[in-house]
């Protein structure tokens, strides 16, 4: 039976990172996984919008699980940091039952809508490693990714309860993923590590020291590039590479893809992409 | 590299020891109460009164219940002053490898209240022994407090190992166990036709499994850092700290780690990410089994200087306390009389919160939890901005001191330079401590009108999102760098890797020419002026003016 979510694309699709919006259509297609959109979905907050008013994010995030829940369907992003910011919200609402009375209070004035918890959230890596299957993934891929790839999951999904059946703190689906699509997984050990998305502009220097401490652990460890499954990191360790080695005199510079474009090349979809990424990883290869 | 197989000693040893200094009788009443109920747990009691034995016996025990009443003005029993005075001498055994906990009987109309119990509870902590379960103090109505201590503290005995390792986990199954075998007997003795019940106990122990085992080596005469590996087979049930020393034992005796009991929290390393005290972690516990086996990685907590292999300068963190100035000055309050003189009082609610606030094991554990700690200069770590803020919130507190405390968290080094608390998230066991750092963030960006660059980002993304519902990038990066900031964006080659989107592919390089106009702001590649609002947007603005005026 086919997969269906409702599909959340996470903060900077729309915007900022739009390649990730571009490749996840065709790859569902062709994975057969059905996404509804959310079309009314807001922002998770990014861990941002909470220092401002936790029940605030709360009650945003909780319109968006009841638009899912009158869908009938659970929620899938490609993002990282909206799967595990969306996860904690859930849980929150699930474990207070008074605090979820009180938000739903204010749902119904607002927008007619309740939440009554029939939800769930799930990361695009853990739906294809979890629900599709990682065989089955192997056969339909058309263009191997045939280098040495370091998967960098962040922490926001590391967490228990948002990372579906992997481990929180020894995580492999990544590298099972990267397997199967013909790769190379790098063992590295700052594939967790935060790259202080959120303190991007007041603590600047620490952010650039955080973003290159991962991108040189994942050079020094033979990586050819680097595939996020967080979109707001993915843009960080991508633009801020030039910066950030400024910043500290580490060597940083290695390309930086996202999951949705990887999976989207393995499987046939944009070729000339693939093309593209494949000279970029000879012209930054040491 | 080195590789070795590593045997590890493992004799069902389930003895107890119960030790009972009595001088009325209660004491070793209730050490045959313990005696006889032992059984249900698994356990080989022996009950013995404190003149029966030498101090240096209490060494061949890894599990020790004590009973003591107090004589007179604080004094121990007859029967136990002469294990006590052996015990206070300065050549005294180490009790390190042994597990306790005391039951002290007392009466609270006497000042010393309980003090032989609380010497022998004092005495047992001072020499490296581990309090499974914490002492309890009973008046002269001792019998319903001690019976509950009983049911606990053989649950926790039950839980030491036959490596003499306290399972923290196994404490409810043990209870269960027990608890089961009380009402089987009960079971058994009123129907006398019931077929007999097989009993079980849960199993403490688990096979031996194949470990692969990397730990990171640094050696400060040569300032060489590596790996050693060792492909070994041990019981899944021992601890971390217990492989450690047995490699250092049989492997390699250069290798060099904190020891200690298993709640000491300069022994803190990391396990595979995870940070831990390794005396309290079952290495089956520490890692997936994948393939029959398992890859452990241990490394020294992050944050702190290395000294040598794993032992790590926490001299760092505790200059960071001492600039926090941890000390309380306390605010005059009116206290209530109580039968032991006049007392200090607060709400239970708020014990509550500071207690849940500053309830955690290791220092060291929070402070290298955060990403942020060891590439910030001046960030004083989580540990000690919630120390600060937990006694910020103690109405104790002086007026005086919580300004103190308020610069403090809301300076250079305070909790605006936490760059992302989920990190901090991932490694607790539970979400209090991310909770009460995240209060301490919205209480310090409202002091400051959520001004300055981290108060701009909040205030600004929000807004966006009330806007459209949906981040603008274009409006959060101008409003929070300025002019200047995006200029500087423009000659670092930030702003020309947003365009080309640099090292990624595909994607419009602009989205409409407005993103031009002033200097390029945004989040990748260059983002679009405006956002197209979320379907229903009136909706969000309606959840915005209901939740939060200020937006």
């Amino acid at each position: 039976m086919a997969l269906k979510y409702a599909y959340h694309p996470g903060n900077v699709a729309h915007s900022g990172s739009p390649e990730i919006n571009e490749t996840m259509i065709p790859l569902a297609h062709t994975l057969g996984i059905k996404l509804t959109p959310l079309d009314g979905a807001t922002s998770c907050g990014a861990g941002i919008i909470r220092q401002a008013n936790h029940r605030l994010q709360l009650s945003l995030n909780a319109r968006t699980f009841a638009q899912a829940e009158a869908l009938g369907l659970e929620i899938m992003t490609p993002c990282a940091a909206t799967a595990g910011n969306l996860s904690e919200d859930l849980a929150t609402l699930r474990a207070d039952p008074i605090l979820l009375e009180e938000i739903n209070v204010i749902l119904q004035q607002t927008s007619g809508l309740t939440f009554g918890g029939g939800t769930e959230v799930h990361h695009l890596l853990h739906v294809i490693v979890d629900e599709f299957g990682l065989d089955k993934l192997s056969t339909l891929v058309k263009n191997r990714v045939d280098f040495s790839v370091a998967g960098y999951y962040g922490p926001n999904m590391q967490q228990s309860g948002a990372c579906g059946g992997d481990d929180v703190f020894d995580p492999n689906y990544f590298e099972q993923l990267i397997s199967a699509l013909g790769g190379t997984p790098v063992e590295w050990e700052s594939r967790t590590q935060s790259v202080g998305v959120p303190g991007l502009f007041s603590e600047e220097l620490t952010v650039l020291r955080q973003a290159a401490a991962v991108l040189s652990d994942a050079r020094s460890e033979g990586a050819d590039m680097i595939v996020s499954a967080c979109n707001l990191s993915h843009s960080i360790l991508d633009i801020y590479q030039g910066k950030a080695s400024r910043a500290t005199g580490i060597q940083t510079n290695i390309p930086v893809t996202h999951l949705c474009e990887i999976l989207s090349f393995a499987l046939g979809h944009h070729t000339d992409r693939f093309a593209q990424l494949r000279t970029r990883i000879a012209v930054i290869g040491d | 590299m080195s590789t070795g197989l590593i045997g590890v000693n493992m004799s069902a040893d389930r003895s107890l020891l119960v030790l009972f200094g009595s001088q009325s009788g209660n004491a070793e009443d209730m050490a045959d109460q313990i005696g006889k109920a032992a059984s249900k747990y698994n356990l080989e009691a022996t009950v013995k009164g404190m003149d029966e034995v030498k101090i240096a016996d209490l060494t061949n025990y890894s599990r020790i219940l004590i009973t003591c009443s107090t004589w007179g003005e604080g004094e121990q029993p007859d029967n136990a002053e002469d294990l006590w005075l052996d015990a206070e001498a300065d050549d005294s055994p180490s009790m390190a490898k042994c597990n306790f906990s005391v039951l002290a009987l007392g009466d609270s109309s006497y000042e010393f209240y309980c003090e032989s119990g609380k010497q022998w509870d004092g005495w047992l902590e001072s020499k490296g022994a581990t309090r499974v379960y914490q002492r309890v103090d009973c008046d002269v109505e001792y019998e319903e407090p001690a019976a509950s201590w009983l049911t606990e503290a053989l649950a926790c005995m039950g839980a030491v190992d036959d490596d003499g390792v306290f399972q923290a986990a196994e404490v409810d199954a043990m209870k269960n166990a027990a608890s089961s075998s009380s009402s089987a007997s009960s079971s058994t003795a009123t129907e006398s036709t019931a077929p007999a019940v097989e009993l079980s106990t849960p199993d403490l122990k688990s096979e031996s499994m194949q470990v692969e085992v990397s730990i990171f080596r640094y050696d400060p005469t040569t300032s060489s850092t590596g790996k050693d590996t060792w492909v070994c087979a041990f019981p899944g049930h021992i601890s971390a700290l217990e492989m450690l020393r047995t490699l250092k034992n049989t492997q390699d005796g250069s290798l060099t780690f904190r020891d200690g009991t298993a709640d000491d929290p300069s022994t803190a390393i990391s396990i595979n990410g995870r940070y831990i005290l390794p005396g309290n972690c079952r290495i089956d516990s520490l890692a997936p089994i994948r393939n029959g086996g398992i890859r452990i990685r241990i490394e020294p907590l992050p944050g702190f200087e290395v000294i040598r292999d794993l032992v790590v300068d926490t001299w760092s963190l505790e200059q960071n306390r001492e600039i926090s100035e941890p000390w309380m000055v306390a605010a005059t309050r009116t206290g209530v009389n109580t039968p032991q003189g006049p007392i200090g009082t607060m709400d239970s609610q708020i014990a509550d919160k500071l207690h849940s606030i500053s309830s955690f094991h290791s220092a060291e554990i929070l402070h290298a939890s955060s990403d942020a700690t060891p590439h910030s200069n001046t960030y004083l770590g989580p540990s000690v901005v919630l120390q600060s803020w937990a006694r910020l919130n103690d109405p104790r507190s002086s007026a005086s001191k919580r300004a103190a405390l308020q610069m403090v968290l809301d300076g250079e080094g305070g909790i605006k330079s936490e760059t992302d608390l989920a990190s901090i998230r991932r490694q607790g066991k539970t979400t209090t401590i991310h909770d009460s750092l995240l209060e301490c963030k919205i209480a310090t960006l409202s002091r400051d009108g959520y001004r300055g660059r981290h108060g701009k980002h909040v205030w600004w993304y929000t807004l966006s999102v009330k806007s459209s519902g949906r981040v603008n990038d274009t409006m959060i990066f101008r409003q929070v760098l300025g002019p200047i900031g995006l200029m500087g964006n423009l000659f670092s080659g930030v702003t020309a890797r947003m365009a080309l989107g640099f090292t990624r592919t595909g994607g419009s390089m602009f989205y409409d020419m407005l993103a031009l106009v002033a200097p390029p702001a945004g989040l990748g590649k260059m983002p679009k002026q405006f956002n197209a609002s979320v379907d229903k947007h009136h909706e969000v603005v309606a959840i915005f003016n209901e939740m939060d005026g200020r937006f």
